[in-house]
C-alpha cells in the first residue's frame, strides 16, 4: 500500500464533507492493517480500476450516517432508509471520483466502480494481500474510518486506454 | 441489469470449476432482486469498469468453501483460514476474468478489480439502484451464488477515430509543401 495514494483521499474527503454536508472533518493517526477488518454498522465499498486499483472502504455508524444524509439533503432523517443508504454510498463515491482525479493528475489514472453498501457489524472484510492504510477522520457528528488497499497496477498490463496520438510530424 | 452478461459468467464458472476443482455445477432457477441481499457465510466481491460495468458477488456457505477451496489446492482444509480464504478469492478472480474475455469477444471490454472478501452471515450488502440477477449453481460440494449487478459503462474511452481531424498546417510562403 503507496501512502502517495492516500493523501488524494483526505483531501477528497475533506473537501466533499465541508460542500455537501457542511463539516470538517480532522485526521487521526494513522495505522497500517493486515488483517481482515470488522465492519462498522456501516461500510461503503468501492473498487479502482486502472494504473492504480484496488479497493476504498469507508466505515461509519448508523447514526453518523442518519446525521450526514440529514445535513447533506437538508430534511430530518429519523432512520437509515433507503434514501440514506444512497445518500452515504453516494457520497463514497462521490469521495472517491474526486479521489480519483487527483490520483490522475498525480500519474495515476483509474475508473472506479459503481459502489456497494454493506451494514452488519461483526462482518469481516479482507483485502488479502493487500495491506491496508487506515485513516480515521472526525467531525462532530463521528468518525468516518477511510480503509484504503491500494496498489499501482502491474507495468506491461493493458489498462485498455487508448493514448492521444502524437499530432502530425513537424516540418523539418 | 441486462442478461447478455449473464452466460459469459456462467460459461465462465462452469469451465473454471470444472479445471479447477473437476466438479460438475448445474445451473439453479435465475431470479432477479432489487432489495440488498443477506450474505451467507462467505462472500467474494469484485468490480467491473468499462463497456460493461458493476458489481459482481460469489456467495457460499462456509462448508462449500472449505470443501471448494480444498479442491482447488489439492489438500483437505480444516479451517477456512488466510490459505483457504486466498483460494476462495482467487477463484471469483478466475471466474470474473475469464467472463471478462468472452464480454469482451461479445464487444463489452472491460477491466476487474482486485477481489475483497466477506465473511460473516446476516450482512446486509446493497447495490442500490442496481437489481442483482442471481444464479446458483450446484454442484456436489453445496452451491455456489452468483450475483450480478452489471450494466452497460458510460463511454469514457477515445477511440482515435473520434477524434478531430487537426487542421492543415499553413506553411509559411517559400517552403517545399
Amino acid at each position: 500500500m503507496n501512502v502517495r495514494f492516500m493523501n488524494p483521499f483526505v483531501e477528497a474527503a475533506y473537501e466533499v464533507l465541508k460542500a455537501e454536508a457542511r463539516v470538517s472533518v480532522t485526521r487521526g493517526n494513522l495505522s497500517l492493517e493486515k488483517s481482515a477488518l470488522t465492519a462498522d454498522e456501516v461500510t461503503v465499498l468501492v473498487s479502482l480500476v486502472g494504473q492504480v486499483q484496488g479497493v476504498a472502504l469507508y466505515g461509519l455508524s448508523t447514526a453518523m450516517g442518519v446525521a450526514l444524509v440529514s445535513s447533506m439533503m437538508m430534511q430530518e432523517f429519523n432512520e437509515f432508509d433507503d434514501l440514506a443508504r444512497s445518500g452515504v454510498a453516494e457520497l463514497g463515491n462521490v469521495i472517491t471520483g474526486r479521489a480519483s482525479v487527483k490520483l490522475a493528475e498525480a500519474g495515476f489514472v483509474s475508473n472506479i466502480s459503481p459502489p456497494t453498501l454493506i451494514q452488519g457489524t461483526g462482518v469481516r472484510i479482507s483485502t488479502l494481500d493487500f495491506a491496508r492504510i487506515v485513516v480515521p477522520l472526525s467531525c462532530p457528528l463521528g468518525t468516518l474510518t477511510v480503509h484504503l488497499a491500494l496498489r499501482e497496477a502491474p507495468t506491461g498490463k493493458a489498462d485498455g486506454l487508448v493514448p492521444i496520438p502524437e499530432p502530425p510530424g513537424s516540418i523539418s | 441489469m441486462n442478461v447478455r452478461f449473464l452466460n459469459p459468467f456462467v460459461e465462465a464458472a462452469h469451465e473454471v470449476l470444472e479445471a479447477e476443482t473437476s466438479l460438475q455445477m448445474k445451473r439453479g432457477e435465475l431470479r432477479l432482486e432489487s432489495g440488498p441481499y443477506t450474505s451467507d457465510d462467505v462472500t467474494v466481491i469484485l468490480s467491473l469498469v468499462g463497456n460493461v460495468e458493476g458489481n459482481v458477488f460469489y456467495s457460499m456457505s462456509q462448508a462449500s468453501a472449505l470443501a471448494l477451496a480444498s479442491r482447488i489446492l489439492g489438500e483437505p482444509l480444516e479451517n477456512f483460514d488466510g490459505l483457504a480464504q486466498s483460494g476462495i478469492a482467487e477463484l471469483g478472480n478466475v471466474i470474473t476474468g475469464r467472463a471478462s474475455v468472452k464480454l469482451s469477444e461479445a464487444g463489452f471490454e472491460a477491466n476487474i478489480s482486485p477481489p475483497t472478501l466477506l465473511q460473516g452471515r446476516g450482512a446486509s450488502i446493497s447495490t442500490l439502484d442496481f437489481a442483482r440477477l442471481v444464479v446458483p449453481l450446484i454442484s456436489d460440494e453445496g452451491t455456489l451464488v452468483i450475483h450480478l449487478a452489471l450494466r452497460e459503462g458510460i463511454q469514457r474511452r477515445v477511440t482515435t477515430a473520434s477524434l478531430p481531424v487537426p487542421e492543415r498546417p499553413v506553411l509559411p510562403a517559400g517552403r517545399p509543401g
